[in-house]
């Protein structure tokens, strides 16, 4: 009979081979990346542009991304994802407040002619009227169906108490999706698309062919210098709350502005961010969910911008516990700060986080994309064998140190909403 | 080709392997075949309630995610109204950790009544968060009893109302997990870069001792045919008017399961979908819509849904959906359109089966489904559909007396 109580014997994380992609200078600030390192078929591209939603007339950053295949004066829109769609191709863009992505996905065999659809597409688009009236009007009734949700108005009144006086405290009202207008899209498309390309993402065994092909296809798009963003932005401190009178639950936001991985303290600080709020087994999940039950899920999370960064706590729970939960938090911050993290406690998340960074070094996906999340601050794969180093070294002094100077509780933005 | 291995321990226990050299780390992937349908009416919710108290502790094991997370790991769980399946992914050198927390909650659990009442909450909160406080978000709670009269599909995997999840008790509890999870009623997939000798060896250590059972009979109330449209109006708080159409479709082992999975995408899947084209970017009557299929094991449904623009009717929206629907019943699908969807179709499962974790769930869902092996033959079913099978599906499919209606009336909106 085996002994169940025992547990099995473990084994730690040592070592983890963190590969680089093959790079290839497209200009002295744009370079390709590739990981050819695909054992199937798949492949995947990624195309980075300045086109994030701190530039320009508010609204006309996403409105120009959600535009991009609208059509040409060749082509409709509906044209141009059939012809997608006939080879399989899937295409996604998405705009953050810094930069816009557009992933393009397909089996390998039709990934060119997939990108050569979306580069013709992209650059002769000529933003049809009638397209831009139905983007606006579906724009419209999301905002109205995301109003009704407790998430969104903290999130979005989160953000504008988190960067106060900056340009990434913007969020759009009603009102400014009918002041957008054509000439500012096209003009939008035209700096920061047509000249905005800041880098390429290549995974897939595609061949070099292929992807001396795609820096043919996008590389005059290259911008021309690297943009500058806002460093030294303040939070708001202080508590908001947003009434929403048919809410059976209230979301909770709770952050500040902090920094990103350039900082000497961010790998020391994320094991911290783990013990909190960033895992199942964290201080927040087991007191407000598995001892409390007040919500289905409490999280915290590190943000990064690409001169500085911020700390979040999300939560959404029943409208009686608001109080309850926030006083809940504010006590388990009072505990970081003044109580050393148990031993075994501090171990289970080392081993916990080596398991996690294991975990997205696995598969050229994951491996590109560990990439990516350092590639912006000009650092390389070193950055995970540091972080490997951070967390074999922690100490449960360091992690209260830490709590002491980033946790207090009077330098919070605190917003709630429900 | 994903390739695996299969086995049964003497207890009933169905065991797969999937062998991948590639990767360091390991998945234990366990699928039990009992979910929401398995409910009696008066204690819905429960299987997904049962999943939370899956990670309250087991007989020998006070916490489970503890010692997960210790090894490197970490673990979930969903339940549908056909499954509940449970998975942990860690790094492959400490995989006993994986087996000994999986088998221990397999032999018993903790029922400590803490975590009864603890689970209760969250569960309740998480009824809340997705269906009470979200706009639409009560649409299945509705459409679930308007398309289903006697099938237990007639309720949500969460539950029909909350008082249920309030009135579970620990006799429940424990009833349940003695007609339900033992080793005939599992089935479990380990993935990662083993030797098969030594997935035997640690399997039948760990499991093998669990006491066997005879796995649950089950019978279910059938749905008679629907002999009658149906309709009903929500008058909600919400911005815009929003509509669910379901049709009833065919079964998950049948090929008209994959007929009607076709026919969905054609209308609804992708920009270049007929509805899409048609309700939207011509007639200009949606702001967005979407058809696709709701994956049941039993009959399920076909849904296409969508939110109107402002200043149309439903009426409007109903003629132009249904004359769409009649086309598809008319004329044979051109050969184009059909390489289209297969094209869409290929490409998607190649990303899909990408994942380790992916991998490891289907396996296990195809050997529910009778056939392991079915894995590796699904897209042979997808090739062999012809326009001819489309429109006779189409044809039975797309009637009236097939048809739930639920609108989502906004009452901004008068």
């Amino acid at each position: 009979m085996i002994n169940r109580a025992i547990a099995p014997e473990l084994q730690t994380i040592k070592h983890i081979d963190f590969l680089k992609p093959k790079i290839f200078d497209i200009s002295p600030n744009v370079h390709l990346y590739w990981n050819a390192d695909v054992p199937n078929d798949t492949s995947r591209v990624d195309l980075y542009f300045d086109a994030g939603t701190i530039l320009g007339t508010i609204g006309v950053a996403s409105f120009v991304n959600g535009l991009l295949l609208s059509g040409t004066k060749t082509h409709t829109s509906i044209e141009i994802n059939e012809s997608i769609d006939a080879l399989g191709g899937f295409f996604e863009s998405g705009v953050s407040n810094e930069n816009a992505v557009i992933s393009v996905y397909a089996l390998k065999e039709n990934m060119m002619p997939v990108l050569r659809i979306i580069r013709d597409a992209i650059h002769g688009a000529s933003f049809p009227e009638h397209e831009v009236d139905e983007l606006l009007n579906d724009r419209k009734q999301k905002f109205l169906v995301n109003m009704e949700k407790v998430s969104f108005l903290a999130q979005r009144a989160f953000q504008q108490r988190l960067f106060s006086e900056s340009i990434y405290g913007r969020v759009s009202d009603l009102k400014d999706f009918d002041s957008i207008s054509r000439s500012e899209i096209v003009a939008f498309h035209d700096e920061y698309y047509l000249n905005g390309l800041s880098k390429m993402v290549v995974v897939g065994d595609l061949g070099q062919d292929a992807v001396d092909h795609i820096i043919d296809l996008f590389g005059d798009w290259s911008h021309a210098h690297q943009p500058t963003f806002e460093k030294n932005i303040h939070n708001l401190r202080g508590t908001a709350h947003i009434v929403k009178d048919d809410a059976v639950q209230s979301a909770i936001r709770v952050g500040r502005m902090l920094f990103n991985k350039t900082h000497p303290d961010y790998l020391d600080f994320n094991i911290l961010n783990t013990i909190l709020g960033d895992y199942f087994g964290s201080r927040l999940m087991s007191n407000i969910r598995e001892d409390k039950g007040y919500t289905y899920g409490i999280g915290t999370m590190m943000a990064e911008l690409h001169a500085s960064g911020y700390f979040l706590i999300a939560t959404e729970v029943g409208k009686d516990v608001r109080e309850a939960t926030l006083a809940e938090i504010q006590k388990e911050i009072d505990i970081l700060q003044n109580e050393l993290v148990p031993e075994d406690e501090l171990e289970l998340v080392k081993n916990y986080l080596l398991g996690q960074l294991l975990k997205s070094a696995d598969g050229p996906y994951s491996m590109t994309d560990l990439y990516l999340s350092v590639e912006p601050y000009n650092m390389d794969m070193d950055f995970y064998n540091k972080a490997i180093e951070s967390i074999n070294n922690i100490t449960a002094e360091r992690i209260q140190e830490l709590a002491k100077k980033y946790l207090n509780w009077d330098d919070m933005t605190i917003v709630s909403a429900g | 080709m994903i390739k695996f291995e299969r086995f049964t321990l003497p207890n009933g226990l169905t065991v797969l392997f999937h062998k991948d050299v590639t990767t360091p780390l390991a998945v234990v992937n366990t699928l039990y075949d009992v979910g929401a349908r398995d409910e009696s009416e008066e204690k819905t919710g429960f299987a997904h309630l049962f999943e939370h108290l899956m990670f309250g502790g087991s007989v020998n094991i006070p916490d489970f995610d503890a010692p997960l997370q210790l090894s490197g790991g970490e673990s979930n769980a969903f339940t549908s109204n056909d499954i509940t399946n449970y998975y942990n992914v860690l790094p492959a050198v400490n995989i006993d950790t994986a087996l000994w927390l999986e088998s221990d909650r397999m032999l018993s659990l903790a029922f400590t009544p803490k975590s009864l009442e603890v689970q209760r909450n969250v569960v309740i909160e998480e009824f809340k968060q997705r269906y009470l406080n979200q706009p639409y978000g009560d649409v299945w709670l509705e459409l679930r009893p308007l398309a289903f009269h006697t099938h237990p599909y007639k309720w949500c995997t969460i539950g029909k109302e909350i008082s249920h999840i309030e009135e579970a008790t620990m006799e429940d509890v424990k009833a349940f997990f003695g007609v339900h999870y033992h080793p005939a009623n599992a089935i479990l997939c380990i993935a990662g870069n083993f030797e098969l000798e030594e997935i035997r060896d640690k399997v039948s250590k760990w499991f093998g001792d669990i006491p066997e059972k005879l796995k649950p009979a089950r019978i279910l109330t059938a749905e008679p045919e629907q002999t009658e449209f149906r309709e009903k109006i929500l008058e909600r708080n919400v911005p815009t008017d929003a509509f669910y159409y379901a049709f009833k479709m065919a079964e998950r082992r049948s090929d008209g399961y994959y007929i009607a999975d076709v026919l969905s995408d054609c209308l609804g899947r992708d920009k270049s979908s007929r509805l899409y084209i048609a309700l939207k970017k011509e007639q200009k009557l949606v702001s967005e819509i979407g058809a696709y299929i709701s994956g049941d094991l039993d009959n399920g449904l076909l849904i296409i849904s969508g939110k109107l623009n402002p200043g149309v009717t439903f009426d409007m929206l109903d003629n132009a959906l249904w004359e769409a629907l009649d086309e598809l019943k008319k004329s044979p699908m051109k050969e184009s359109e059909l390489n289209r969807l297969m094209i869409k179709i290929r490409t998607a499962r190649e990303f899909q089966e990408q994942g380790l974790l992916n991998r490891a769930m289907n396996l296990c869902y195809f050997e529910l489904l009778g056939d392991v092996n079915g894995i590796n033959e699904e897209h042979l079913i997808y090739q062999a559909i012809q326009p001819e099978h489309l429109q006779e599906t189409a044809i039975h499919l797309f009637r009236k007396e097939n048809c739930s209606l639920l609108k989502v009336k906004s009452l901004s909106n008068d």
